[in-house]
This record gives structure tokens, C-alpha cells and sequence, in this order.
């Protein structure tokens, strides 16, 4: 019999983030070049890699990669812009002109050393310049090729010209479609299809580039060949959009954007409360017992006993909630949920939690606890608040050992110990523009 | 002469032969016990490219998402929430609240490779079937436990989990939509979805390592804090300036312009970050002289509040005259990026996305014609491939115990008696369509 009590203890035990330094790192073997532009989905790629031990080499242009200048409101930190510093970590960087011929010949060179190559160029671009994966793979047949673009390699669109970003990434998965106010709910300028505020579309390419990687690494263990991988971020994104494909498909239903409610279920919602907003769901019957016993309210579950009656009233339920939550704090909320929950009170499971800004959760412990959020110094950028890898792992957990390096800050080092460069060729390429 | 670019890769990837090539993850079986979307859709991912997925639910309701469809609507007697988590998997249904019941259980965890649970944290070590049970039987199990709040921690204990919870404490929401407007939910379960995906890439990251080490191990993911990691440049910030990140509506706030513009008839986003691109902008409003403006030469002056505000302004009232397709016309032309805002009906009908098995068609046994997003990834080598939908509880339950634990029929039917092995209740989201039963 083990001890139900110890399994968080146990749990903590073996995935200490704390200790990972200790442990091995999964991907130390591999060698990735990261030689993306501009392009977060390509950077987080890299960065997971990165995180699980890979030695990634970012190669920018000899002016920077222009992904340093993307911050808010044009913020730099020792030169470089905030959202570069959280997915630069553990990469060493280089330069070198892609422009240039001799540049070219330098990275088919350093390509014929890894083992996955990502990028983020125009569909055809790099294989125009005799670099793409068609090229290298002829001399490196163990190569992965990690390719983002909006459209695809191929397919009627794939020649488009349009740059990727993770606004037109969003748009087309679908998502924004379904997100926000209705048209009517509020004023017209904020009633308009959502974005999400941070770069999803970017985050899900990127994740699903590295997936793709691990796979491909996975199937050249017993075949030994790499291959080529095609990711659109706005794919990457649009495989996560739920059900709507089949609504479309089963009875040509397009859906729509409901503000805080959903679609499917009734409570699933955003309530108003005394001090902020707080999210509350108990949409299955018996969750909707629970959640009415906490409201002492047994006479909407007797008005409203199923899933279909309660869609169909979702605006009128939901006044009927935000009645209840108007007179306490979403502390309360919790309180009352945990309460009934943890003691059992009734039958039924209720989920609630808190409205937070980023100020409120960095606030909160748990989430330091777990590493979730770590202050590292840098040697080259200083003190930095970075969130964490978010896996915990038992045997191989990913980690942070740097932040960012300055442009070409690691050009020596790659240079001499893959190509055997010394410094006074370094120096001559540096003069040609080719570094 | 070489072949160009687009005819090489229109072979290479050519989706009509996806069925002729090699599956990435062909020998490696998933187990899962999951329900809604975090924990199945890890264990769909790795069947997309090529793992025998074995999904247990308790029968005869099975997992709550049978029960979670647009309107309270089903098709066919299913929920067409369950179908996109849910491919090419094989369907038991085992009462685990047996001893029969997790013996079964067990022997099928001894013959898998990566198992997926996704109760609350300690859940199954209470029913003697967590990682430190599990891990005796089959010490090359890699076993992902997918939650809330993750398996230790404060928030961890007892404190029941969505989606939107973790849309809601990430500070995601926090993030999203307009100033002194209420908070919206993100119209998908992105929580979810997003947590699965990172759930799944660390498996093969586990996976690698055991084909080096021969080793299982324990990966604990919490969706929460898979959202936090996706806040790009928000923490970073507050933490050198003690800046907040507070709703900023459709603009993007750190690359200048990029935004969504209402036009003639409907909505794109727009953008333009790099000076180049910018510069095709101008040319394409007919207003070249903008680009040697010093408000807005370089992207360093544009990211100035002032100045990005006078410029978006310029942009939304240029394109609000324009249709959708001239100005994604205008942005092929000039380099820079435009984009409708989609719908479902317009992925459906879009020819590129079908052909690149984005939009993925095939002819189900039990429900006939599907439509669906297929594999995100697209690998030339070994690319993904939806084979099956979503099965009612239990379906499989001969199959998989029969092949995989070598249980004669008349063992089966004992175990059904006993309920220890059950399928679908006579309810909508658990049964075969009606046509079925005819």
C-alpha cells in the first residue's frame, strides 16, 4: 500500500527542478543550426531543443537578427529587444552573410556537421541559393530540415512571397474567428474577431517544429536518413480548433464568437465578481449540482437539469451567476468551490480560478516552487526574469544554463572547432562582409 | 535541366502517397487513460505519426468530452467534440475500480511504451496504478502525467482544472482582447491543445534518451504553465521594469505595424515589421513619401508609442475601403504579410489546404465521409496520417485483449459479466449511430 499523502512529496522528489543541473540532459548529442529571421515560431523550436540539451548555433546576419528589434514600445536591454532574451537561451551565436557566395559555402560547410538545420525563409529561397534541403542532403543524408513558412512548401499557395508573422499566422488558423465580443455586445471597435495577446500561432509552430524534429529523430534511430519537414505556424495553430471542421462538415454550421461564453457548455464561463472576474465551470449535470449547492440555488438545476437547457440560456444563467458573484471577492468564490470540494459537501466537482494579469501570477508561489519562473544572472545581459521550461522530467529535465548571447559573440569558438578557422581568418571574412 | 523548387516539393510531400511511406513511431504503443482534451490529445499527437494508441475509459459513459458538442448537438449519436482528440485509436473500455480490473490494466502498461494519464495529481497512486506502481511492472515506461496545476506544488492538491483555468491563471487572458472591456475565452481549448502538443514532444525526447539508456522516466506537465511559457516577452519585461501587460486589443505590441483592419467585407491582419516590407507597404497605400518620414523610417521609430499610434490609425483607415482580396493581392505584390481572418467554411473549401492534407477527407467505417484537420507537421520521410475516427466505448475491446494479452473469447465474455471489461452505454455520445444497430 503506498501513502496517498506522500505522492505530491514523492512527485516533487524526482522532478526537483532544482536539481536538474545534476542530471543528464536528453538531446546532448545533437548539433542544431537555427539560421531563422525575424521568426519566433523557429526560435522556440530551437529554444526547446535548446532546453532539452541540444547544442543549438544560431547564425545571424552580420547586422543582427532583425527578431532582436521586435519588443514593446521599442524596449532594448543592453541592445537587444525583450522578446529575443526568452528564446535565445542556451544557443550559441554566430554571423555570417547568407547574401554573400562565400557565406553560402561556410554553411553548407558547418550543415555537413548537424544534425537539424531550421529556418524560416522564403519557400524556395534557400534552395535557390544551392543551400536548401535538396543540396545539403546529398552530402549529409542524416539531416533534418525544419522549414516554417505561412503557406507551406508546397500546394497552390506556397509560392506566396508574404513574410511570416504570427498576426497573419493567427488569422488564418481560424481562432480569432471565434474569439472575442459579438458583433452588437459592445462597441463596435473592441466587437471585432480576437487575437490572442501573446504570439500563440508563433508558440504552436514552434512546438509542433520541435515534435516534428523529435519524431524525425526518433525514425532515423532505426532507418538512418533524416528528412524534410514543412511547418506553417498558422497549421500548426489551426490543428488546435476544436470541433470546427465537423460542425461545418456534419451540419454546415460555421461557429461564432461568444465573448466569455462556449459553444458546447453552460457554466464554462467568465463571472464578474467583487474585486475582478473570476473563470467557474460545473457544465456537467452532476457538476452543475455542485455548483448550484454552492449557490444555494437547487432551483436552477430543477429549471435547468440538462446540458441542451442550459446552452440554450446561457446569457440568462449567466446573470443569474454573476447575481451570486456580485457579493464576494473571487477569493470567496474559491473559498466556497474548495470548500465543497475538498470536504465533499455534495455531489459534483467545480473548477474556479482568479482573473490574473502576469503581475498577479508572478505573485503567486506555487508557480516559483515549481520553477516555473526563474531569476538568472547572465553573464552577458545581467539579471533576468525568465519563465522556465515547462516540463518537469525525472531523469532528463530540461534546463536554462544562459540567457542570450551578443551577435556573434560565439564566432570564434564555432568557427575554429567546426572549420578550423583561426582568428586572422576570421578577421579577413569579418573585412569581406561575409561574417 | 533541374526540376524547380515546387515540383520537387509537390512530390516530395504529395499527399496521395502518404500511405506508401513509413510511420516515424511504427512499433511504439501508447496507453492512455485521459479524458476531455489535454490528455488525449498527447496521446493523438503520437498516433498522428504512427504509435498504436490503446485508450481505457471507464465504462460504459467513457471519457466526458462523448458528452461536450456544439449546442448540446450529436451526429450520428456522437459528440463532434471527441472526434479531433481522438483518431486511429483502439477503444476498451475497463472498470478500474476492480482488482480485475487494474490487473488488466496493469499487463497492458507492461506491453506499452509511453503511457498518458490526465486525473488529478496522486489520483491513480490511490488506485495502485500511478508512475510508482506502473514503473515496477515496466521500468522502460515513460509515464506523462498531464493536470491542472501540476503533480506537487501549492496549487496542485485537490483543485479541479480546464482549459480556461489555465487560460485564466497563466495571465493569458489577462493578455487578450480590449481595454476596459470584460475578459473573453479564447475561442479554442488552447490550453489544452498547447499542453498536449509540449506533452507529446517531451515523450519523444524521453523516447530518444531510452533508445540511449534503455531508461523510462516520469514527465509531469501542467497546461497552466505550459500558457506561461507561451507569454513570449511578458515576464521579462515585468521583471526589468515592473511593467504589467494588460489587454492592447488587435494590434501587435512589439512589431510595428501589425494589425487586424476591418475592410470592405470582413477582416485581415496585417503586417509590415521589417523596413523592406514597410517600404511595400507605403508603395502599396499609394503614399511612398512615408517611408523617408522620420516618424516612421526604421522599425525603432515605429515601435514609439506616438508614432505607432499615428501609423496604425493611417493603415485601418486605407484598408477599410479595400475587399479582403485585394489587399492580400496588394500584399503579394509589395512583400509585405496580409491574411484573412478565417472561418470553418473557408478552410473547408480552401483547395491548398486540401491539398496539403490540412483539410483531411477520408471514409470512415462507422460514420462514412470525415472531414478534418489533418497532421500539423508535414514530413517528407514519414508524414502523419489520420486513418480512423473516434469509436464508441469499448469497440475495441476484443482486438486489444485478445492480441495484446491473449484473452480467449470466452474469458472476454466472462470479464463483460462481471463487468470488469464493459462498452457503450445506451446514450448518445457513448453508442454506434442508429444506423449501425440496424
Amino acid at each position: 500500500m503506498s501513502d496517498p499523502q506522500s505522492w505530491p512529496r514523492f512527485a516533487k522528489e524526482i522532478t526537483d527542478p532544482t536539481l536538474a543541473h545534476e542530471k543528464p540532459e536528453a538531446l546532448d548529442d545533437l548539433r542544431v543550426l537555427d539560421l531563422s529571421t525575424g521568426n519566433f515560431a523557429a526560435l522556440f523550436a530551437s529554444s526547446i531543443l535548446a532546453e532539452f540539451g541540444a547544442e543549438v548555433i544560431r547564425i545571424e546576419p552580420p547586422a543582427g537578427d532583425v527578431a532582436r528589434l521586435f519588443s514593446p514600445e521599442g524596449l532594448r536591454h543592453r541592445g537587444t529587444g525583450l522578446a529575443y532574451l526568452v528564446e535565445a537561451r542556451n544557443k550559441r551565436h554566430i554571423t555570417l552573410n547568407l547574401e554573400a557566395t562565400a557565406g553560402r559555402d561556410l554553411f553548407a560547410r558547418l550543415a555537413g556537421h548537424v544534425d537539424v538545420v531550421i529556418e524560416s525563409a522564403r519557400p524556395g529561397q534557400m534552395d535557390a541559393w544551392g543551400i536548401g534541403y535538396r543540396q545539403l542532403s546529398e552530402s549529409n543524408p542524416r539531416l533534418i530540415y525544419l522549414a516554417f513558412s505561412t503557406h507551406g512548401q508546397f500546394g497552390p499557395k506556397a509560392a506566396s512571397p508574404i513574410p511570416d508573422y504570427d498576426i497573419t499566422n493567427q488569422a488564418l488558423s481560424g481562432t480569432p474567428y471565434t474569439t472575442g465580443e459579438a458583433a452588437a455586445e459592445g462597441p463596435p471597435e473592441s466587437s471585432v474577431p480576437t487575437k490572442q495577446g501573446n504570439w500563440i500561432a508563433w508558440y504552436a509552430g514552434g512546438g509542433w517544429g520541435a515534435f516534428a524534429v523529435m519524431a524525425a529523430l526518433v525514425w532515423r534511430w532505426t532507418s538512418g536518413l533524416g528528412q524534410f519537414i514543412d511547418c506553417s505556424p498558422a497549421e500548426a495553430e489551426m490543428r488546435f480548433t476544436d470541433y470546427d471542421l465537423h460542425w461545418y462538415h456534419s451540419h454546415k454550421r460555421i461557429r461564432e464568437r461568444m465573448g466569455a461564453l462556449n459553444t458546447c457548455v453552460f457554466p464554462y464561463t467568465l463571472i464578474k465578481t467583487k474585486d475582478s472576474y473570476s473563470f467557474i465551470a460545473g457544465f456537467s449535470d452532476i457538476n452543475w449540482a455542485g455548483l448550484t449547492n454552492i449557490m444555494q440555488r437547487p432551483d436552477l438545476r430543477e429549471r435547468y437539469p440538462t446540458t441542451k437547457a442550459r446552452i440554450g440560456e446561457s446569457e440568462t444563467l449567466h446573470r443569474e451567476l454573476e447575481a451570486w458573484s456580485a457579493n464576494l471577492t473571487s477569493q470567496e468564490v474559491l473559498d466556497r468551490v474548495q470548500d465543497y470540494v475538498a470536504n465533499k459537501r455534495g455531489p459534483g466537482t467545480v473548477a474556479t480560478a482568479r482573473l490574473n494579469r502576469p503581475a498577479e501570477t508572478l505573485a503567486e508561489s506555487h508557480w516559483w516552487e515549481r520553477g516555473v519562473f526563474e531569476t538568472i544572472e547572465d553573464a552577458d545581459y545581467g539579471e533576468l526574469l525568465l519563465q522556465g521550461p515547462p516540463w518537469k522530467m525525472s531523469r532528463t529535465p530540461p534546463r536554462i544554463k544562459w540567457a542570450c548571447r551578443p551577435v556573434g559573440a560565439d564566432n570564434e569558438v564555432v568557427y575554429l572547432r567546426y572549420l578550423g578557422l583561426g582568428r586572422d581568418r576570421l578577421q579577413a571574412l569579418k573585412a569581406e562582409g561575409v561574417l | 535541366m533541374t526540376e524547380s523548387y515546387f515540383d520537387w516539393t509537390r512530390g516530395l510531400f504529395d499527399r496521395t502517397r502518404i500511405f506508401d511511406k513509413p510511420e516515424a513511431l511504427r512499433g511504439i504503443r501508447v496507453l492512455e487513460l485521459t479524458t476531455l482534451i489535454l490528455g488525449p490529445t498527447t496521446a493523438d499527437f503520437l498516433g498522428e505519426f504512427g504509435a498504436e494508441v490503446v485508450k481505457v475509459e471507464l465504462p460504459p459513459g467513457g471519457d466526458t468530452m462523448r458528452y461536450v458538442t456544439p449546442e448540446a448537438t450529436f451526429w450520428q449519436n456522437a459528440s463532434l467534440g471527441f472526434f479531433p482528440e481522438n483518431h486511429s485509436k483502439y477503444h476498451v473500455g475497463i472498470d478500474l475500480h476492480t482488482a480485475e480490473g487494474t490487473e488488466l490494466f496493469k499487463r497492458l502498461a507492461a506491453k506499452s511504451d509511453i503511457f498518458v494519464e490526465n486525473f488529478r495529481a496522486g489520483t491513480l497512486d490511490k488506485w495502485e496504478i500511478g508512475y510508482r506502481q506502473l514503473r515496477e511492472v515496466n521500468p522502460r515506461l515513460i509515464y506523462v502525467a498531464d493536470s491542472g496545476f501540476g503533480q506537487w506544488g501549492p496549487f496542485s492538491q485537490g483543485r479541479a482544472s480546464y482549459d480556461a483555468v489555465a487560460q485564466t491563471v497563466s495571465g493569458m487572458i489577462g493578455i487578450t482582447g480590449f481595454p476596459a472591456r470584460p475578459p473573453i475565452l479564447c475561442g479554442i481549448f488552447i490550453g489544452d491543445w498547447f499542453g498536449g502538443m509540449l506533452a507529446a514532444t517531451a515523450a519523444l525526447v524521453a523516447l530518444y534518451y531510452r533508445n540511449k539508456t534503455g531508461e523510462g522516466q516520469f514527465i509531469d506537465l501542467a497546461q497552466s504553465e505550459g500558457l506561461i511559457r507561451s507569454l513570449d516577452w511578458t515576464w521579462v519585461r515585468c521583471g526589468l521594469t515592473g511593467q504589467d501587460r494588460g489587454p492592447a486589443g488587435n494590434r501587435d505590441e512589439a512589431i510595428v505595424p501589425a494589425d487586424f483592419l476591418a475592410c470592405r467585407d470582413g477582416f485581415v491582419a496585417l503586417a509590415a515589421g521589417r523596413d523592406e516590407e514597410f517600404s511595400g507597404l507605403c508603395h502599396a497605400m499609394g503614399k511612398p513619401n512615408l517611408v523617408m518620414d522620420p516618424r516612421f523610417a526604421t522599425l525603432e521609430a515605429r515601435q514609439i508609442p506616438g508614432n505607432r499610434d499615428e501609423l496604425l490609425a493611417l493603415v485601418r483607415k486605407w484598408g477599410a475601403d479595400k475587399s479582403r482580396v485585394e489587399l492580400e493581392g496588394l500584399a503579394e505584390k509589395h512583400g509585405f504579410a496580409c491574411a484573412r481572418v478565417v472561418n470553418a467554411e473557408d478552410r473547408y473549401r480552401d483547395e491548398h489546404l486540401r491539398e496539403r492534407g490540412t483539410v483531411w477527407s477520408y471514409d470512415d467505417p462507422l460514420y462514412g465521409p470525415m472531414v478534418e484537420h489533418g497532421p500539423a507537421p508535414k514530413l517528407s520521410a514519414t508524414p502523419g496520417r489520420m486513418r480512423w475516427a473516434a469509436k464508441p466505448v469499448g469497440w475495441h475491446n476484443e482486438d486489444v485483449l485478445t492480441r495484446l494479452l491473449g484473452l480467449s473469447p470466452s474469458r472476454i465474455k466472462q470479464l463483460e459479466e462481471q463487468k470488469v471489461v464493459g462498452r457503450w452505454a445506451d446514450r448518445p455520445g457513448a453508442k454506434p449511430p442508429d444506423e449501425w444497430a440496424k
